[in-house]
């Protein structure tokens, strides 16, 4: 994670000039226009460069990359091997691991379940005192004393409370009781504390901790006695105002609950915001190896895509990267509370998003090849049917000179055969074939009962191999294959000279 | 056997767990080293992750419950302690737990046992519990291992921990041999041997046909190849400029520009320097000049590039070749900056007598030629005392030795006592008596062959003549001639056969000369894969040090007068 030596470039920078550009369709728009013919090689052979950095990173979980720029993957130096060894970087079993998952939940479980079951007590005793059907608190009933007391009767009903004289002191910070350290017990699990350890759960709170569909708005929904006062009219009050004495204890587990429930359900803007923009990047990915060889088919004018269709996936991967674009713009410049604890971070964390989101369009913009237009792309398909056509009658004709070479060397007897329908049977590039008219590849059979000598035949097929390889430019196939030729034509000549002398 | 891909899928596998979301690194000092040498940051923020923390940084963190954390630690009683803290106030969303080794059922219990809010998903043992330098190469970043010629106790431990871990991320359960001449080497033999008996169930893989072999050798049987200059990139960088995890600093060239003041080589991320990283000085010139014109051709521009000045012109003149080359422009900066301390410090010229010390047998002729360096103000300081230490070491038994009057001559230019008293450390360390080996072979005939055929080579070899005992050493093992009483094995086992897997490790530290030796080995010998650890990777400097904290508080066996004279 050392930092990379060349900076981090944001937005849309045009790689060549380094402009900068608003939105993804204005950099194709440019790079097409200024770029794509007088730059194309230097382009072509920085993206080999990287593109090659790239390859060695990524070792062999990755494929697809095309074959880049040659003259840059040569060594010029000979003497000395390069740092860069494959055979390190062959596939290799993930190192050993060890598992401690379950040894942990085990010990975590048999706590959490614990918490659980006190919990789920709770949330049943707190969904009874909260039945609108429940004898009400005495304020509502204007103060009526024995309403009150009935209310205290009717809590007492579903919380056992512990009897005031079984516990000397506070549960919580052990001081014990006196005139002026009441008791007071705890509505929920029916425990003592002084009023100093007592919480107050507010009611709106509680509702929403039974039912979560309640909407709760606030800071907490638990209230603190700031003063020490004991008096009895404020603690009323307090209660009267709608909250409920809890101890210490209940609270924890309650709010715990509570935080999980909230985790579960609530997603802020920003993962709201993320995951669309993830989602666009996912769909852009699938949608590239869909586009990349339509492209590379049709610009050499190639009829085995539409154009029209190539035209409409890239204008998807367009939007898609836009979207993109947009969206991790939106992220970058999402609000923070300046007063919020975690302000510096979740700015930090907003960058290094939009960051990941530039690496991710400059990486993709760059392989996003332009397809010819339409009117470009007819002009290419002519001068291909041309070109193919051109390159079949200059097979053929090689292909009679060498008929005649070989038949100087062959036995008198295998002279008499056809010409002009001969044609090699074995193309490995079938594609290259099926534009020419008026041919079709020679049977197998009709063929070997013209060339009776299978090694002449072999001779043959590498032959026409050779061609291929010589079309494709892959010279050290071509060297491979005149060797194997070669190599035949001798065996070839000895057989003939044993035949003879038999 | 790659060490970086082990720990790279490690760390892909960690995060690969942790599934699709925004993801922080919740990391110590150790693993974000660990972590820093196989994944640039560009290619870990595709992979979601976004931020980096440190966990002892638990205050000053903030809570972001939308982030899941992975936690990646040594399993340190602290880092428990912090982490079972963390997890009682959990400040991220979801907690993916990985320890780089062997952690205690008892600290699983603690941390299980902060857990209260249930926001743990996994607990597990990856093994990426050492540097990866390079796919052959790994250190443990432990400078001075070696206290008054013993183990510092806490450092045996690291390194045996920072060995099985090793063994168990290339998934090797090794058959051990160590340097019979070595206290330390037995010692950690044996310490690896004992954890790899007690964690028999980790060890229990797939076993290959032919054992590997773990080899625990001792810097002190080879004190000469860490003194030397060294001409092949990584090792002159590191001698000249020092890498530490990858990076270089810069910020002491001349001019230099804001974005190179510190600058990251790496064979992973760079192209340029994979290819380079083994090459002689001379040809990596010529290979940026070569980068350079082909930029050049394809760019339709006619400016002549002849020298490195040029280069540095044109770089200058070509921003977007600058940016969007960024690695090339670095290697340029990097090696102007050595061809200019090459030339500032004479280093051609030292280099050529310290090779000359190492590899001939020519006292006085030697002698005189260190006497002339003295005289050279351009030589540096630290050259004249690697120059004598050189001297110290090759002729500590002959007749004519005149250490003394060298010492006086370095004290004559100003060379502090502390590093004078480097010349003796040097003899106490790695001197005839600490040795097991002939470290300077003269009466081995491979070693006079090749330098017949060296003589034959010519000029340019002159400076790289020098081949570290580790050659031979290792010549010896892959031939199965490696002789049992020097390298005896630990436990009963041996191998019958030609050993495929090597691990060698030196304690004490290696070099990236032995690293560069090893990874030609595994280029030129056919069926063998051999990696190379250190507790740390040496240059001259750091190496002193080293010599200073091992043979302190000893009495030396070296008076400073020796009345030879
Ligand atoms: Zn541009
Ligand atoms: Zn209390
Ligand atoms: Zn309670």
């Amino acid at each position: 994670m050392a930092s990379d030596a060349t900076g981090i470039m944001e937005g849309f920078l045009c790689p060549v000039c380094l402009k900068d550009f608003g939105t993804v369709s204005q950099l194709q728009d440019h790079f097409e226009d200024v770029h794509s013919s007088e730059d194309k090689a230097v382009l072509q052979s920085l993206k080999g460069f990287f593109d090659k950095a790239k390859r060695r990173i990524l070792g062999n979980k990755e494929f697809g990359f095309r074959e880049s720029n040659t003259q840059n993957n040569e060594n010029p130096s000979t003497t000395c091997f390069s740092g860069y060894d494959p055979t390190w970087w062959e596939y290799q079993e993930l190192g050993v691991t060890q598992y401690h998952t379950d040894a942990f939940r085990a010990v975590r479980d048999a706590r959490i379940d614990h918490f659980v079951v006190e919990t789920n007590k709770l949330l049943i005793r707190l969904d009874k005192l909260l039945d609108p059907d429940a004898p009400r608190e005495a304020s509502k009933r204007k103060g009526i004393v024995t309403m009150f007391s009935d209310y205290l009767g009717f809590e007492k009903s579903i919380v056992p409370w512990v009897p005031d004289g079984a516990v000397p002191a506070c549960l919580s910070c052990e001081e014990s009781f006196s005139i002026l350290r009441r008791k007071h017990h705890c509505r929920l699990c029916g425990g003592i504390m002084c009023n100093k350890c007592s919480e107050f759960l507010g009611l709106t709170y509680a509702q929403k901790l039974v039912n979560p569909a309640v909407s709760f708005e606030g800071e907490s929904g638990f209230l603190k006695r700031s003063d020490s006062s004991t008096s009895l009219n404020s603690l009323m009050g307090l209660e009267a105002e709608g909250h409920m004495r809890i101890c210490k204890g209940c609270r924890m587990l309650l709010e715990r609950r509570d935080q999980m429930t909230e985790q579960r359900n609530i997603k802020p803007t920003l993962v709201l915001l993320y995951e669309k923009m993830r989602g666009c990047m996912r769909d852009a990915n699938e949608l590239i190896p869909e586009y990349l060889p339509m492209v590379d088919s049709l610009s050499i004018g190639e009829a085995t895509y539409s154009w029209r269709e190539a035209q409409a996936l890239r204008n998807k991967l367009v939007r898609l990267y836009d979207a993109v674009d947009q969206l991790s713009k939106r992220i970058l410049c999402l609000e923070i509370k300046p007063e919020s604890p975690s302000a510096l971070k979740q700015q930090q964390l907003q960058k290094a998003i939009r960051v990941s989101a530039s690496y991710f369009m400059q990486e993709n913009l760059i392989g996003l090849q332009a397809l010819p237009s339409e009117d470009q792309y007819e002009e290419l398909k002519t001068a291909r049917r041309v070109e193919v056509q051109r390159k079949i009658a200059a097979e053929r004709q090689a292909e009679m000179e060498a008929q005649q070479r070989e038949r100087q060397s062959q036995d008198d007897t295998e002279r008499s055969r056809p010409n002009g329908d001969k044609k090699l049977g074995h193309t490995r590039n079938d594609s290259h074939d099926s534009v020419g008219k008026g041919w079709k590849p020679v049977e197998e059979g009709s063929r070997v009962s013209k060339v009776a000598d299978p090694m002449l035949q072999q001779m043959e097929i590498i032959r026409g191999y050779i061609k291929q390889a010589k079309e494709a430019q892959r010279w050290d196939e071509v060297e491979m294959l005149e060797h194997n030729l070669k190599d035949l034509k001798d065996e070839y000549y000895r057989q003939q000279t044993i035949n003879f002398k038999s | 056997m790659n060490v970086i891909l082990a720990v790279k899928q490690y760390v892909s596998k960690m995060i690969e767990e942790s599934g699709p979301g925004m993801k922080v690194l919740l990391m110590d000092a150790d693993t974000t080293v660990f972590v820093s040498m196989v994944y640039a940051k560009s290619e870990i923020l595709q992979k979601e992750v976004y931020l980096f923390e440190k966990i002892d940084s638990g205050a000053s963190r903030e809570s972001m419950k939308h982030l899941k954390c992975i936690t990646f630690l040594r399993p340190t009683k602290e880092n428990v302690a912090l982490l079972a803290n963390e997890l009682k106030a959990p400040k991220y969303g979801l907690y993916y737990i990985y320890f780089s080794n062997v952690i205690s059922k008892q600290d699983v219990k603690i941390l299980a046992e902060a857990d209260d809010q249930e926001v743990v998903r996994e607990v597990q043992e990856f093994y990426g519990d050492y540097i990866a330098v390079n796919p052959h190469l790994f250190s443990l970043n432990i400078s001075n291992c070696c206290q008054s010629l013993r183990w510092a106790q806490p450092m045996l431990s690291r390194t045996a921990q920072g060995l099985t871990a090793l063994l168990l991320s290339v998934k090797k359960c090794p058959m051990i041999r160590y340097q019979n001449s070595s206290e330390m080497a037995r010692e950690l033999a044996d310490n690896v041997k004992r954890i790899i008996t007690n964690n028999a169930a980790l060890f229990e893989f797939r076993r290959t046909d032919v054992a590997p072999v773990l080899l625990i050798l001792d810097r002190r049987d080879d004190a000469v190849t860490p003194l030397l200059n060294q001409w092949t990139y990584e090792a002159m960088v590191h001698e000249v400029l020092g890498i530490e995890n990858s990076k270089i600093n810069l910020s002491k060239v001349p001019g230099i520009s804001k974005d190179l003041k510190e600058v990251l080589l790496s064979a992973e991320t760079d192209e340029f320097y994979s290819e380079n990283m083994y090459q002689s000085f001379g040809e990596i010139g010529t290979n940026i000049k070569n980068l350079m014109d082909e930029f050049q051709k394809q760019s339709k521009n006619h400016t002549k590039v002849e020298s490195i000045q040029d280069m540095k012109n044109f770089i200058e003149n070509y921003p977007q070749f600058r940016k969007m080359s960024g690695t090339v422009s670095k290697h340029v900066t990097v090696v102007s900056e050595l061809s200019r301390l090459v030339g500032l410090y004479n280093l051609l010229n030292v280099s050529e007598t310290e090779q000359e010390i190492a590899c001939q047998s020519d006292h006085s002729n030697q002698l005189q030629q260190i006497k002339v360096l003295m005289e050279n103000d351009k030589v540096r300081p630290m050259d004249l005392l690697r120059l004598v230490m050189l001297y110290a070491l090759r002729y500590e038994a002959h007749t004519n030795n005149d250490m003394v009057g060298l010492i006086d001559l370095l004290k004559r230019k100003g060379i502090s006592e502390d590093k004078r008293a480097m010349v003796h450390a040097v003899l106490e360390y790695g001197g005839r008596k600490a040795r097991g080996s002939d470290l300077f072979r003269s009466g081995d005939p491979v070693n006079i062959t090749r330098r017949i055929l060296q003589n034959l080579k010519g000029v340019e070899n002159v400076y790289t003549q020098h081949q570290p005992l580790l050659a031979s050493t290792l010549d010896q093992l892959i031939k199965g001639k490696l002789k049992e009483a020097s390298y005896p094995y630990m436990g009963a086992n041996q191998l019958k056969d030609r050993p495929q897997d090597v691990i060698v490790f030196i304690i004490g530290g290696c070099t990236y000369a032995e690293s560069k030796l090893v990874h030609t080995l595994n280029r030129t010998t056919h069926g063998v894969k051999i990696i190379l650890g250190g507790t740390t990777i040496h240059n001259f400097e750091s190496f002193l040090s080293e010599l200073s904290t091992a043979v302190k508080g000893q009495a030396t066996k070296y008076p400073a007068r020796t009345g030879r004279h």
